[in-house]
């Protein structure tokens, strides 16, 4: 845990040496946040209500999938990277590391632009979430929750390069996929389309589940977010794992 | 002409050879596609059949045409961009006896049709089985030249933003900024009809709705032609600023040493 924390330490100085463009990209990904309240603004204004979703509990939503995004893409940013570095041979040099090789690749990078998602989220949900000491904790819960899980789909699918070979691209359309579905409202979606955001690319946990946690708390729906969690945590360390074991390198970092 | 001609032709085939990078941006859009016809086929039952006079029908079209003239362009083109302008890399790209904006935009533009046509021919399958042929043929028919328009504004468009590298060194997380106004008051979210009343005849007026609003308009079924005569004047206008600007900054180049 020292480890991983120091590491992440230096991700960050490295993030805050360049504090003009930290500032900048910060609050570049702030104004791109806007513009999607802005849009689920106009929409609801158009729309009014649909299947039980108005502005208030999009922007929850919203507020939610920033702060999973600015947590598991901004200070895990390599969790989306991770087929990519494996395909490119930056693997090797943190396996030379006496330390947890997920663990350090996952803390060693941190991506500025989305740490403007992370400071925006919980803005946003003090802004237009009700906030009280007891949605606030649900909210933290749930946003826990949600990035777990979004961290542990995409390791998952990145470490599938270690066993099939390419460059990532199916870790690339997972988190694109990941991403979009988990951005609208869930039961806008119907049968086939919602049992998929429950299993293949697992949108419901990361935000809908949350945004409902939050709107109104239920146990089974909170035993059902950990679980979530905790399965997709298992299944990133596990495939990780098990790729690694047939994994050989291709010695690219002797380049260096 | 005859430089920029091969230029198109060479890039568009080697973005056909690039079938897993076309492939990809080919599911992301099928994605986006059946996310918003999830969502607007929702909002038009809610809302009685219509809403600010486009059916479920019109809209999903709306939305296939104005995602797919969007996304033939590189979304990070203007990072990229910006990239080879801070980093000098540009500089090679002037010893050549062509214009760098020119050949650059042929590249661009072989590439983006490319990726047009596949989206479109993917887009247009994904509509047409859920919710069945598009509204107007006259429309589509007039779609056809505005979607080859919409990519040539926001190329020409793209490429005079990321031109602000010249002066500013890094313009490159301004892409961001872009793609929301495309997003936004260019119309690829919603139509500008959904905008409040002087935000939309703000957006109407703006080269963001050249690039998604005109083609998608006429590809949900509105017959309105001068569409295509407001996107030519926009594509004049924005291949004048992006030759302008690059010829402005290579001389700056030159000036300082870059």
């Amino acid at each position: 845990m020292t480890v991983a924390l120091a590491t992440l330490r230096t991700a960050f100085l490295e993030a805050w040496s360049n504090r003009r463009g930290f500032w900048f990209q910060i609050g570049i990904m702030a104004a791109n946040d806007v513009a999607w309240v802005i849009f689920w603004v106009l929409f609801f204004r158009q729309v009014g209500t649909l299947k039980g979703w108005d502005t208030h509990k999009v922007l929850l939503l919203f507020a939610i999938l920033t702060t999973v995004s600015g947590t598991g893409l901004g200070l895990f940013s390599n969790s989306r990277r991770l087929g990519e570095l494996i395909a490119g041979g930056s693997l090797d040099a943190a396996l030379a590391l006496p330390t947890n090789p997920l663990t350090y690749l996952l803390t060693r990078r941190v991506d500025t632009a989305l740490l403007g998602d992370l400071a925006f989220g919980p803005v946003l949900f003090l802004a237009a979430g009700d906030p009280t000491p007891e949605r606030a904790l649900i909210f933290v819960f749930g946003a826990i929750c949600g990035t777990v899980v979004l961290v542990g789909f995409l390791v998952a699918l990145g470490s599938v390069t270690l066993f099939a070979g390419g460059r990532g691209e199916q870790a690339d359309l997972g988190f694109q996929a990941i991403l979009i579905f988990a951005s609208y409202p869930i039961d806008v979606f119907g049968g086939l389309t919602k049992l998929f955001l429950f299993t293949a690319v697992p949108a419901a946990f990361v935000t809908g589940l949350p945004t409902s946690l939050v709107s109104s708390f239920r146990w089974p729906v909170a035993l059902a977010a950990v679980a979530a969690a905790a399965f997709f945590a298992l299944l990133a360390v596990t495939t990780f794992r098990i790729g690694l074991r047939r994994y050989s390198s291709g010695a690219l970092w002797t380049r260096a | 002409m005859s430089a920029l001609l091969a230029q198109v032709h060479l890039s568009a085939r080697r973005a056909m050879r690039q079938r897993g990078e076309l492939a990809v941006r080919v599911a992301f859009y099928a994605l986006i596609l059946v996310i918003f016809s999830a969502l607007w086929s929702a909002a038009t039952k809610a809302n009685g059949g219509s809403i600010a006079g486009y059916t479920a029908h019109s809209l999903l079209w709306y939305v296939a045409a104005a995602e797919g003239s969007v996304i033939a362009t590189k979304p990070r083109m203007i990072e990229a961009i910006g990239w080879d302008i801070s980093s000098g890399a540009i500089v090679t790209e002037m010893l050549r006896p062509a214009s760098v904006v020119g050949l650059r935009l042929a590249a661009e533009l072989g590439e983006a049709l490319v990726r047009l046509v596949a989206s479109l021919a993917v887009g247009g399958v994904i509509v047409w089985l859920y919710v069945g042929p598009p509204p107007s043929a006259a429309g589509i028919a007039l779609f056809v030249p505005a979607s080859v328009l919409a990519v040539g504004c926001n190329l020409a468009a793209q490429h005079a933003f990321a031109g602000a590298a010249f002066w500013l060194r890094d313009a490159r997380s301004t892409w961001f900024l872009y793609q929301k106004l495309v997003f936004l008051l260019g119309g690829m979210l919603l139509p500008l009809e959904f905008l409040p009343t002087g935000l939309a005849d703000v957006a109407k007026a703006l080269p963001f709705a050249a690039m998604a609003y005109a083609p998608a308009r006429l590809a949900s079924g509105h017959v309105e032609p001068w569409l295509l005569a407001v996107q030519a004047a926009w594509l004049a206008a924005l291949l004048a600023c992006a030759g302008g600007v690059f010829r402005a900054g290579e001389r700056r180049l030159e000036v300082v040493g870059g």
